[in-house]
């Protein structure tokens, strides 16, 4: 068996000096798909940001390891390149900066990355073209500014308008499903099921399993009290959406 | 001996003055130049005045002198050139623009702005500029005026009065700049004074562009005052690029009903520069209408500020003030300093303004840099936006570009240009 894509291993973390992460372990491998659920303040975000590289936490202990490189070492742009995507779930407003362009550079940075040449101008418009049909987005939107005026659900199409384009190997998707009507939630499940791929792994920061009726996780975990406290299959979600996260926070010691 | 007093010196020495000029000394002589202690000019580097040496104009110019490389023309501008503040009558643009202008002749009066408020530097440009210009607008015209100065301790001055007769329509371009290659770092050696006075009459339209790009040897006071009659409206443009120490005092008076200013205006200061705007704005009459937006940034050690006072009169009933004054500090030493001040005597007023200062905003770089993009080129890009709304009202399209490029040179970062709206 090949080595996990992201292996994750007993990683503390801090922020303000208050500990958040206490000791996490998760092991994803490439083709699969994960949720990972878990009560208000269990430390969902912080882990898709620290896996993203944002500054402000402090890592205390543990190891990352992404295509069995130190992904801790590199820095966000690094990361990015190197095929880890984090959905943001406040996507922020850049008025001023043209939607395309920013996904033409991001893409370029990947592609030099690789080795790889910079896309034409011409074969970059059909690419996008054919993923906003996918996600429902108008031509519009990409000549506006990043985000700019755009409603909460546009926000989050948005996200996964720039994850196809990018084709992480790693998404890290932070409560995209958040703030979404049903359409939208079907049409952000239907962009994160066309990425699905053997080469490729997703990681679903959720509150709620609404989203996993569109994508089917292969694994579910329970973030509490900083730890992964329960992993499971799909079954674990709709367990979680029947009984709340109490029952559980009941079993799981708090540490320190 | 202070600069006020060899300033004077120096102009009782060059012999035989135009009325205006002699008027302009005596206002000088009465009520000196700002100080620090006046609070409309506590930003504005006036030290570097008291060590200068010489403050007249350079007596022999070469008038055949070769004009040094010059923007690309602009479609559809005419071109007046200056060179340390003499009109290049030789330049066949200039000549040609000089034929199809009207000379309006007039000697405008010193005003109580120059006089004594905040544009008595333009008195300076007033008692040495070797070749004041007064021109009267008919119909429509575009007209770009690129005053030069060249290296060496001379002054450089201009004074130029405009009119727009009733319904005319112009597009102005001024573009001050230096001749050479910019030494950096270089101790400011020359005084460069300019002042322009704009009448605007009923109904006429005036879109003024200024683009500063002072060189690193200049010391920069620019003065502006505009009266505005009914239905006129003036849109103002200015991008302070300077690589200098530069001051611009600008005042706007709508003094006919329905008269309307639309100011947006940038600064960028690198270095230890300082880069200090005054935007004046009285509201005389009723129905006028005033908009400001000011975007600076500082960088390094720099300055950037922005004063922007608007005096709606009793008599503006139905008036409407808007006002977005923003600071960006790009520098460990850097500073912002924006001042609005809005003083109301009318109960029938619309009235909005904010200023804020701060940093790149770290989540937006985060954002930009979990695209893959580098620091370098995300922090640029964030500055670029920064400036964006302002910037793109400047055209047209040539016009703009020399006005990225001339603020890119002002920024510590180059400019991810492709990647702006």
């Amino acid at each position: 068996m090949s080595a996990p894509l992201l292996k994750i291993e007993n990683l503390s973390v801090s922020a303000g000096g208050t500990p958040v992460l206490k000791g996490l372990s998760l092991e994803v491998n490439a083709g699969e798909v994960h949720a990972i659920m878990g009560p208000n303040g269990s430390g969902k975000s912080t882990l898709a940001h620290v896996l993203a590289g944002r500054p402000g936490y402090e890592v205390t202990g543990g190891r990352v390891s992404y295509e069995g490189k130190d992904l801790l070492a590199l820095a966000p742009e690094e990361r990015a390149r190197a095929g880890l995507f984090l959905g943001f779930q406040y996507p922020v407003e850049i008025p001023g900066v043209n939607n395309a362009y920013l996904l033409k550079a991001a893409l370029n940075a990947a592609r030099r990355y690789r080795g790889e040449a910079d896309i034409d101008a011409f074969d970059f418009l059909n690419l996008v073209r054919a993923k906003i049909q996918t996600m429902h987005i108008d031509d519009a939107m990409l000549a506006r500014g990043v985000n700019e005026g755009f409603s909460g659900g546009e926000k989050k199409r948005n996200e996964i308008l720039q994850m196809l384009v990018l084709e992480p190997r790693l998404a890290l998707l932070d409560e995209t499903d958040s703030g979404l009507d049903i359409d939208a939630l079907k049409i952000v499940g239907q962009g994160i099921n066309s990425l699905r791929s053997q080469d490729r792994a997703v990681v679903l920061v959720t509150h709620y399993q609404r989203l996993l009726e569109y994508v089917v996780p292969d694994r579910v975990h329970v973030l509490a009290r900083g730890r992964i406290v329960r992993s499971g299959d799909r079954e674990l979600a709709l367990e979680l959406e029947a009984r709340g996260y109490d029952w559980l926070l009941e079993a799981v010691p708090e540490v320190a | 001996m202070s600069a006020v007093a060899r300033i004077l010196e120096e102009f009782a020495a060059q012999g035989t003055p135009t009325p205006a000029g002699r008027a302009a000394a005596h206002a000088l002589r009465e009520h000196s130049l700002p100080t620090r202690r006046d609070e409309n000019w506590h930003y504005a580097n006036l030290r570097a005045l008291e060590q200068l040496t010489h403050f007249s104009p350079n007596p022999q110019p070469s008038p055949e002198m070769p004009l040094p490389h010059l923007p690309d023309p602009l479609p559809g501008f005419e071109r007046i050139v200056y060179l340390d503040g003499r009109l290049q009558r030789q330049h066949a643009a200039t000549a040609a623009a000089l034929a199809r202008l009207h000379d309006s002749g007039l000697d405008a009066p010193v005003s109580a702005f120059e006089a004594a408020g905040d544009g008595r530097f333009g008195l300076v440009a007033r008692m040495f500029a070797p070749e004041p210009l007064s021109l009267r607008v008919s119909g429509t015209f575009a007209l770009e005026i690129i005053s030069l100065s060249s290296a060496g301790a001379f002054g450089h001055y201009t004074d130029l009065n405009i009119e727009l007769a009733p319904d005319a329509r112009l597009e102005l371009v001024e573009h001050l700049a230096g001749s050479g290659p910019e030494a950096a770092g270089a101790e400011p050696s020359a005084l460069t004074c300019n002042t322009l006075r704009l009448r605007l009459e009923a109904g006429s339209q005036l879109v003024h562009t200024r683009l500063q790009q002072a060189p690193s040897s200049s010391l920069l006071y620019e003065t502006v005052a505009a009266r505005l009659a009914e239905r006129a409206t003036y849109r103002l443009r200015q991008l302070s690029a300077s690589a200098a120490n530069a001051r611009s005092s600008v005042q706007v008076q709508l003094q006919g009903r329905e008269s309307a200013v639309e100011i947006q205006a940038i600064a960028a200061a690198q270095g230890s520069h300082s880069a200090d705007t005054l935007y004046t704005t009285l509201h005389e009459a009723p129905g006028t209408r005033s908009e400001l937006l000011f975007r600076g940034i500082a960088s390094e050690r720099a300055h950037a500020a922005c004063s922007a006072d608007v005096q709606v009169g009793a008599e503006a009933r139905g008036s409407r003030v808007l006002q977005s004054l923003r600071g960006l500090i790009d520098g460990k030493g850097a500073e912002v300093n924006l001042r609005p001040r809005l003083t109301i005597n009318t109960d029938d007023i619309q009235a909005a303004h904010g200023a804020t200062t701060g940093q790149l905003d770290e989540t937006l770089l985060f954002y930009l840099l979990s695209r893959g993009l580098a620091p370098e080129a995300a922090r640029s890009l964030l500055k670029w936006a920064f400036l964006s709304e302002a910037m793109g009202q400047v055209g047209p399209a040539a016009l703009r570009k020399r006005a990225e490029s001339a603020i890119a040179s002002r920024l510590s970062d180059a400019p991810a240009a492709e990647l702006l709206l």
